[in-house]
């Protein structure tokens, strides 16, 4: 049985009116507990609405979500139990938050989870470990932190839940390079020793390429294509076409097979195409020698 | 869910009442209104209600809508009229206890009802035809002369656009914020009034803290674009009345005569004051 099952999963906009819009059209796919997947799409390619589906923020009006195997609408009162086990960090976190202190902020989910003290705590705590925020940062205000700290602590207040399921919505947006990084790499680790399910969504391929095992690329509400990260870029030229970047390393590798060099059409990091690229040199090399 | 609630909302359209300029449709709904009132008997009512419906017709903007903000009020409406047809004076048609209904209460009924629908309908007809900065422009024109008491009109007036142009924006902010904060398992439906109070802080703070963070972002662009107030600055949309608002102005100047006449030579179906 996999984690999350999405069977025909659709959601329409505003039904009966004149501004009637399909923003998800009959997906369905299947996720292993433990893998990372990256969700890739346009704004307005309904991947906004899609992972809001996933913890029943938005109701679907077709299809249904499949957690453990049960509906996770079975029994809508029971709908808050779903979002602690599926947890979501919005676009732009730090805008929600709102606590004295930044201990008390990440406590929110845990406390409205029922735990105890001495479990919210060491909740606190490690979540702010995963995220690598100082302790001494705990006790002061979230909004005396500068902007990463604030989206660290953020995220952390979801971390906290211990969701079986990470959902993150552009988490690197509007951050500088290096802490897109750090923060990317910190969401890397959490996955590995975790061994949660991770979802990150992204606008850059070349971000979710270093970290996903499988991508679901959106294209108009509809599933345009859901596999491993390798057999994705094979597909490079496609995505292409529905207007996505594809990481540089692999464009330079489509049009070099243009010209005739024999590559792989699946490289998506330097490592592969400076070692594709030395294995056509040193053939050549070879073939002058002899 | 919260984009669903409309607040004076503007419609764009094309018709005779889009096109006239914000200032006659601000002085001929505050005469409209000054005239739902003057009405005395049922021909000057009859005059003044059909001329509405003339208006909601010509404004093109869909019945649905027009619909919708008499339902909002309907209760209002039915709980006055009710109230007045037990008030009325003179011989009782129909009495139980000490509830009677006379002919003046059951007059006195109708009037309220159709004169309160009638003020909501012409007032919506401004907002759903004018837009906010078309509306907040006129009002600023029309106070001008309030500058001569040291009034500070354009401050008003700007401020009135400001508010109006982020309602959207911050209801959405609000939308967002709600569901991050759901996400965390905040619980806005259920327990007690205290509890849904408390239930409130973790939007209240985050939306307050955005607020002032626009604000303050606002101030800094309209400072780098040098705005120092209304002093001196010119528009670039002149506010001009056209054939459009001669041709309103005199259809209603010969209802509002109508009604001025009907009152004069008609028997009153009120007793004076109401």
């Amino acid at each position: 049985m996999s984690l999350l099952e999405i069977n025909n999963l659709s959601f329409t906009y505003g039904t009966g009116t004149a501004f009637e819009k399909k923003a998800v059209n009959d997906v369905s796919l299947k996720i292993e507990q433990g893998e990372f997947i990256g969700i890739i799409g346009h704004t307005g390619s309904g991947k906004s609405t899609f992972i809001q589906m996933l913890n029943g923020l938005i109701k679907p009006t077709q299809g249904q979500v499949l957690l453990d195997g049960t509906d996770i609408w079975a029994n809508p009162k029971q709908i808050r139990k779903v979002r602690f086990r599926v947890g979501m960090v919005f676009q732009y976190p730090e805008y929600q938050l709102f606590e004295e202190t930044v201990e008390k902020d990440i406590a929110f989910g845990p406390q409205n989870m029922g735990l105890s003290k001495d479990k919210i705590k060491e909740r606190v705590e490690s979540a702010a470990r995963f995220v690598d925020l100082k302790p001494e940062l705990l006790k002061k205000s979230p909004f005396e932190l500068s902007g990463g700290e604030k989206r660290r602590a953020a995220i952390a207040g979801v971390i906290a839940m211990n969701p079986d399921v990470l959902i993150l919505d552009e988490p690197t947006a509007g951050l500088d390079p290096r802490g897109r990084d750090v923060l990317l790499s910190q969401i890397a680790s959490y996955h590995k020793s975790s061994n949660n399910t991770v979802l990150l969504v992204s606008h850059s391929m070349e971000d979710i390429s270093r970290i996903a095992d499988r991508i679901l690329v959106m294209n108009k509400g509809n599933m345009f294509a859901f596999d491993e990260t390798k057999k994705i870029f094979s597909r490079g030229e496609e995505i292409e076409k529905i207007g996505l970047q594809i990481p540089q390393i692999t464009k330079i590798m489509i049009k070099l097979g243009k010209k005739g060099y024999k590559l792989p059409s699946d490289i998506y990091s330097v490592d592969q195409a400076v070692y594709e690229i030395m294995k056509i040199r040193n053939s050549q090399v070879s073939k002058k020698k002899g | 869910m919260l984009k669903e609630i409309t607040l004076g909302q503007y419609f764009p359209g094309k018709s005779f009442l889009h096109k006239m300029d914000p200032r006659m449709k601000i002085i001929l709904l505050t005469f409209y209104i000054v005239f739902i009132f003057l009405t005395k008997n049922y021909v000057s009512l009859v005059i003044m209600s059909v001329s509405v419906l003339g208006v909601l017709f010509l404004s093109k903007v869909s019945p649905r809508l027009y619909f919708k903000s008499v339902k909002a009020i309907i209760f209002i409406v039915i709980f006055t009229s009710a109230l007045n047809l037990f008030y009325g004076t003179g011989e009782p048609l129909w009495q139980w206890k000490f509830l009677k209904i006379t002919e003046s209460g059951i007059n006195t009924a109708i009037f309220i009802a159709v004169r309160i629908i009638s003020l909501v309908l012409i007032s919506s007809v401004l907002t759903y035809t004018t837009s906010p900065t078309d509306l907040t422009d006129g009002i600023e024109r029309l106070l001008k002369p309030l500058s001569v008491f040291h009034i500070q009109v354009h401050e008003i007036a700007m401020m009135m656009t400001i508010a109006l142009r982020f309602i959207p924006t911050l209801l959405e902010e609000t939308d967002k914020i709600m569901n991050a904060q759901k996400a965390r398992g905040a619980d806005f439906e259920s327990g007690n009034f205290m509890n849904r109070i408390k239930a409130l802080i973790p939007i209240l703070v985050p939306l307050f803290v955005s607020a002032f963070r626009r604000a303050f972002d606002l101030a800094m662009a309209m400072e780098s674009r040098c705005y120092h107030g209304g002093e001196g600055r010119t528009r670039m949309k002149v506010l001009k009345y056209t054939k459009y608002d001669y041709i309103a102005l005199a259809v209603l100047t010969v209802i509002f005569v109508g009604v001025i006449i009907c009152n004069l030579y008609l028997p009153a179906t009120l007793r004076s004051g109401m």
